[in-house]
C-alpha cells in the first residue's frame, strides 16, 4: 500500500516537474502495475507466439509458395492469386451458400438462444433449471464428427428412425442426406441441437444480473409474464446481445469447416460448397498453399470489416458497441 | 530487487523469444545443412535417416531388433523416424520446409511433390536406377516405374503393389438359390443383379434385397471406384484413352456415356442400395454380410475379410457365401482395371544427401534393403523369434503378436519390392482359404493381359496440378447427380462442357504436347 501511495505522490509531482508526461506515466504504471503485467505475461507470450507470429506466414498469400524453397525463397506474385479468386466461376456460388448458411445461422439459430435462455430463466424450481441447463450443454462436448454420424444414423435410408418418421408423414421415398434441398434444414438442425445450449451461458449471466426489484413493482402494477419479460427482461440484456450480435456477425463467413465437410456429399455439393471446404480441397489436397492462403485472408478481411461495421451501426443506434 | 530490475526479466525472456523466433524463420529459408551424416559436407554417410508412415499402434522403437539387424546388413546405422499414416501428409510439408530434411522420404506424387522435385527438391533417379548397379532395384514392372515418374523422370523407388486388384465379388448361395452362373460379361452382370433384386435370391419370400452395394465414394474420377471399374469394362479407356495417339478424357468417350448409363439403369431400377450417396464405405461389408445386397466391385482383399466375417456369424458353411470372379469382359471388348502398381516411393532429398557420392551410397543401401533377407525382415520379422518357416510359409507365434503388428504395420512400409515380392506369405488358415488364395492369383494374371493403364499416368500438366482436383470433383459429383437422375444427358453435357471451359481444355492441351514429346 505504501508503495501505491508513493506512487501517487511521486505523479502528483509531475505537474510541478516538467517533464516528458507520456513516457513519465507510461513507467509509472509499469511499476505499478507490474505483478498484473506478470500475470499477463503468459497471454501476452501466447497471442505473440499462436496469433501474431504466424501472421508473418500471411505473406504466402502474394507469393507462389513452395514449401522446399521456404517463404521468403518463393516467387512473389502479387495479388495474382486474389485476382484468380474473385474471377472464379465458382466465387458466386460459394458466396452464396456461405450467406445463405450464414444467415440462418444469425437469424434462426441466434434468436433461439436467447429463447431458450429467457425459457430458463422462467423456471421457478432451481433444481429443474439447473438439470435442463446441464443436460442442453452436454451436446456442445461432442465433436461434429460424432453429431455427423449420429444424424447419419438417425436418417439412414431404409432403417432410420427420422428417416422412417419424415417419410411417412410426408409421403415421400427421400434420402435427406442426399437431397440438396434437405442440405441446409438439416445443417441448422444439427446447429440447433449442439450449440443453443451453450450458447444461453452468457445470457442467463447476464439475466441474473437483473434487478429484481423491478419484476417486483411490475407485479404491483399488474404487469404479466409477457409484459416483464418485453418490458424489463429484454431491455436489461439489450447490450448483452448487442455485443454477441456484433462477434457472431465477424463469423459469419466462417460456416465450421468440419461439419459441412462431413456433411457434404456428391449430390448436395452444389448448396454444400462454402469458403471453408473450398480452402481445404484447394489447399490442403491441391497442395495450392498460396491461393488457399489468399481465400483466407481476404475472407478475414470481410471479417473484420463486418465487425466494424456492426459496431459502427449499434452505436448509431445509441447502443453500447465492443470499442 | 528494485521493481523496474523484477521487470527487466520477463522483458528479457520476451525479447529473447522472439531473437529465437526470428533467427528460426530465417534459416528456415536456407538450405538445410542435412542431418545424422555424420560427418561435414561431402562425407560419407555414417547413418542413414528415413522418414515414413506407420499403421500400427505403437511404432517400433529405435534400434530394435529389425533396425539392428538392417544396420547390420547395410553397414550404415538406420533410423526411422515414424509418422502416423493419418498425419503423414502435412508432416512431409513442415519436414521439407524444415531444415532438418532427412535423407530418405516416402513420398506421393502429390501437386506439392511435383513442385519440389521440379523445383530441384530431390535427386532424379532415372539413370541410375537404369544402369543396373543396383539390381535389387530393377523394376519387374517398367510400366508401374514410368507411371511413377514425373514427365519422364523417375524420382524415387516406389514401393511395389498388386498390379490388378478389381474384382467382383457375388453372393455365391444367392447365384445357387436362383440356378445362376457367374457373370463373365457387364450384360451378365447386369442380369444379375436384375435377378438379385427381383428374383427373391434368399427364398424368404420378400423383396427385400438388391444386387450392387455402391458406397459413397471418397474419390473422385480415377480413384478406384466401381463406377469407374465400369466405365473401364465398357472400353472409356483409364481416365485418359489414347485415341489414335492423342489424349482424350475417358469421360468425353461415348463408351463412358453408355457406362454411365448402365450405372443409372441399375440405380433407377433398384438394383443398387437406395443410400449409394451417401453410404458411409467402412459400412460396405454389413449389407452383403445381413444378405440385403449381393454383389461388391472391389479389390479381391475384401473376399477373404467377408469370408472370415462370415465364419463368425455361421462358420458351418462360411465357405458357400461369397463368390470371387473376375474382370468381365464389356460390349466394346475384354478391358481389365489395374492399380497404379505402386504405393508412393522412397525420394532423396537434395538438401540432406548433397553429393553423388552420398546419393550412390543412399542406393547402395536402398538396394540391400530390397534384398530377399532384408525382405523377409521387413515383411515377415526375426525367424525363430515372432515367426517360423513351415514350406513356403511364415507362421506367426502368437506370443511376439506385438512385435509382427509392428513389422507389418510399419517396417513393411519401408519395403519397395520392386524387382519382386520375395519374403513368406502368412500360411493360409484352412484349405479354403488356400485355394481363395490361389484363384485371387490366377485372376491376377488372367486380367493382367487385359489391363488398361493410364497412359497419362506419368505426365504433370501444369494446369491440372493447380486445379485439377477440382476439375475431376466436378465430373465424379456430376456423374452421380446423373446416375441419381438429378440431372439428365443435357445437364451432364452441360457439366463436361463447363470443364473444358474451366481449364480442362488446356489439360488436353498440355498433356497431348507432354505425350508427343515423351511417347
Amino acid at each position: 500500500m505504501a508503495t501505491l501511495i508513493e506512487a501517487e505522490a511521486v505523479s502528483g509531482g509531475a505537474d510541478i516537474t516538467p517533464r516528458p508526461p507520456n513516457r513519465r506515466n507510461v513507467r509509472e504504471t509499469l511499476v505499478r502495475y507490474r505483478w498484473l503485467l506478470f500475470l499477463m505475461l503468459p497471454g501476452i507470450i501466447y497471442f505473440l507466439l499462436f496469433r501474431f507470429w504466424p501472421m508473418y506466414g500471411a505473406q504466402i498469400a502474394f507469393r507462389d509458395y513452395i514449401p522446399f524453397l521456404g517463404i521468403e525463397g518463393s516467387q512473389w506474385v502479387g495479388w495474382e492469386h486474389f485476382e484468380t479468386f474473385f474471377t472464379n466461376p465458382d466465387f458466386p456460388r460459394l458466396l452464396r451458400n456461405t450467406l445463405i448458411l450464414a444467415a440462418l445461422s444469425l437469424f434462426i439459430a441466434f434468436p433461439l438462444t436467447i429463447v431458450m435462455a429467457l425459457l430458463l430463466n422462467e423456471l421457478r424450481l432451481n433444481i429443474l433449471k439447473r438439470t435442463v441447463q446441464t443436460l442442453v450443454y452436454v451436446p456442445h462436448f461432442l465433436s461434429w464428427t460424432v453429431v455427423v454420424s449420429l444424424t447419419g444414423l438417425l436418417f439412414a435410408v431404409g432403417n432410420g428412425p427420422l428417416w422412417t418418421l419424415l417419410n411417412d408423414v410426408l409421403g415421400t421415398d427421400t434420402n435427406f442426406l442426399a437431397d440438396p434441398a434437405w442440405f441446409r434444414p438439416l445443417i441448422v438442425l444439427q446447429d440447433v441441437w449442439k450449440n443453443t445450449g451453450w450458447g444461453t451461458i452468457i445470457f442467463l449471466a447476464a439475466l441474473a444480473g437483473v434487478d429484481q426489484e423491478q419484476y417486483e413493482a411490475a407485479i404491483i402494477d399488474g404487469a404479466g409474464r409477457w409484459q416483464r419479460v418485453w418490458h424489463i427482461t429484454l431491455p436489461s440484456i439489450r447490450s448483452t446481445i448487442i455485443v454477441l450480435l456484433i462477434l457472431q456477425t465477424g463469423q459469419i463467413l466462417n460456416t465450421g469447416f468440419e461439419q459441412i465437410y462431413l456433411m457434404s456429399n456428391a449430390l448436395n455439393r452444389t448448396v454444400a460448397d462454402v469458403f471453408d471446404t473450398y480452402v481445404y480441397f484447394v489447399g490442403i489436397q491441391q497442395g495450392s498453399y498460396s491461393y488457399a492462403t489468399a481465400v483466407g485472408l481476404a475472407k478475414a478481411i470481410v471479417g473484420v470489416i463486418l465487425i466494424f461495421g456492426t459496431n459502427w451501426l449499434a452505436k448509431r443506434f445509441n447502443q453500447q458497441g465492443i470499442f | 530487487m528494485t521493481p523496474r530490475k523484477r521487470l527487466r526479466a520477463p522483458l528479457a525472456i520476451l525479447t529473447v523469444t522472439g531473437l529465437a523466433l526470428t533467427a528460426a524463420c530465417s534459416s528456415g529459408g536456407d538450405e538445410g545443412d542435412g542431418d545424422g551424416n555424420g560427418g561435414g559436407e561431402g562425407d560419407a554417410l555414417s547413418s542413414l535417416s528415413i522418414m515414413s508412415p506407420y499403421f500400427a499402434a505403437v511404432p517400433p522403437e529405435e534400434d530394435d531388433p529389425i533396425d539392428q539387424a538392417l544396420t547390420e546388413l547395410t553397414g550404415v546405422d538406420i533410423s526411422v523416424q515414424w509418422v502416423p499414416n493419418t498425419d503423414y501428409g502435412e508432416r512431409t510439408n513442415v519436414v521439407l520446409a524444415g531444415d532438418d530434411i532427412p535423407d530418405v522420404m516416402v513420398m506421393g506424387k502429390t501437386p506439392a511433390f511435383v513442385q519440389t522435385a521440379e523445383a530441384g527438391g530431390f535427386w532424379e533417379l532415372t539413370d541410375y536406377l537404369n544402369s543396373g548397379d543396383y539390381p535389387n532395384l530393377v523394376s519387374e514392372n517398367p510400366e508401374v516405374q514410368e507411371a511413377t515418374s514425373v514427365n519422364g523422370h523417375v524420382y524415387g523407388v516406389y514401393r511395389s503393389r498388386d498390379v490388378i486388384r478389381h474384382c467382383i465379388i457375388l453372393r455365391a448361395d444367392w447365384l445357387a438359390n436362383l440356378g445362376l452362373e457367374q457373370p463373365q460379361t457387364v450384360e451378365e452382370l447386369y442380369e444379375v443383379a436384375r435377378a438379385f433384386t427381383e428374383d427373391d435370391p434368399d427364398g424368404n419370400g420378400a423383396d427385400d434385397t438388391y444386387g450392387f452395394i455402391n458406397p459413397a465414394w471418397p474419390g473422385s474420377i480415377g480413384s478406384g471406384s466401381p463406377y469407374d471399374a465400369l466405365e473401364l469394362w465398357h472400353g472409356a479407356g483409364n481416365v485418359w484413352l489414347d485415341d489414335g495417339g492423342e489424349l482424350v478424357p475417358s469421360f468425353t468417350t461415348d463408351a463412358w456415356m453408355e457406362a454411365v448409363e448402365y450405372e443409372r439403369d441399375l440405380v433407377q431400377n433398384g438394383y443398387t442400395n437406395p443410400d449409394y450417396a451417401t453410404m458411409d464405405p467402412a459400412t460396405w461389408n454389413e449389407p452383403f454380410l445381413n444378405g440385403q445386397g449381393g454383389i461388391i466391385i472391389d479389390v479381391q482383399s475384401r473376399a477373404p475379410q467377408l469370408v472370415e466375417l462370415f465364419r463368425e456369424q455361421d462358420p458351418e458353411n462360411a465357405e458357400s457365401y461369397v463368390a470371387l470372379v473376375g474382370q468381365p469382359e464389356g460390349p466394346h471388348g475384354t478391358f481389365a482395371m489395374p492399380t497404379s502398381g505402386y504405393s508412393n516411393f522412397l525420394a532423396i532429398p537434395r538438401s540432406s544427401v548433397e553429393t553423388e557420392e552420398q546419393l550412390e551410397q543412399v542406393l547402395q543401401v536402398l538396394n540391400d534393403m530390397n534384398s530377399t533377407e532384408a525382405q523377409i525382415l521387413l515383411n515377415n520379422g526375426i525367424e525363430g523369434d515372432n515367426f517360423t518357416v513351415e514350406g513356403e510359409y511364415a507362421v506367426y507365434n502368437e506370443d511376439r503378436q506385438d512385435f509382427t503388428d509392428q513389422v507389418s504395420g510399419a517396417w513393411a512400409q519401408l519395403g519397395t519390392n520392386v524387382a519382386g515380392y520375395n519374403a513368406y506369405a502368412t500360411q493360409p488358415a484352412t484349405p479354403y482359404d488356400e485355394e481363395l488364395a490361389q484363384l485371387r492369383l490366377d485372376l491376377q494374371a488372367e486380367d493382367l493381359e487385359n489391363a488398361v493403364f493410364n497412359p497419362a499416368a506419368s505426365l504433370a500438366s501444369e494446369t491440372y496440378q493447380s486445379s485439377g482436383t477440382q476439375l475431376d470433383t466436378l465430373i465424379s459429383d456430376a456423374r452421380i447427380q446423373f446416375i441419381a437422375g438429378q440431372i439428365d444427358e443435357a445437364g451432364l453435357q452441360d457439366v463436361i462442357d463447363r470443364w473444358h471451359s474451366q481449364g480442362g481444355d488446356q489439360v488436353i492441351a498440355e498433356l497431348n504436347e507432354l505425350y508427343s514429346e515423351l511417347g
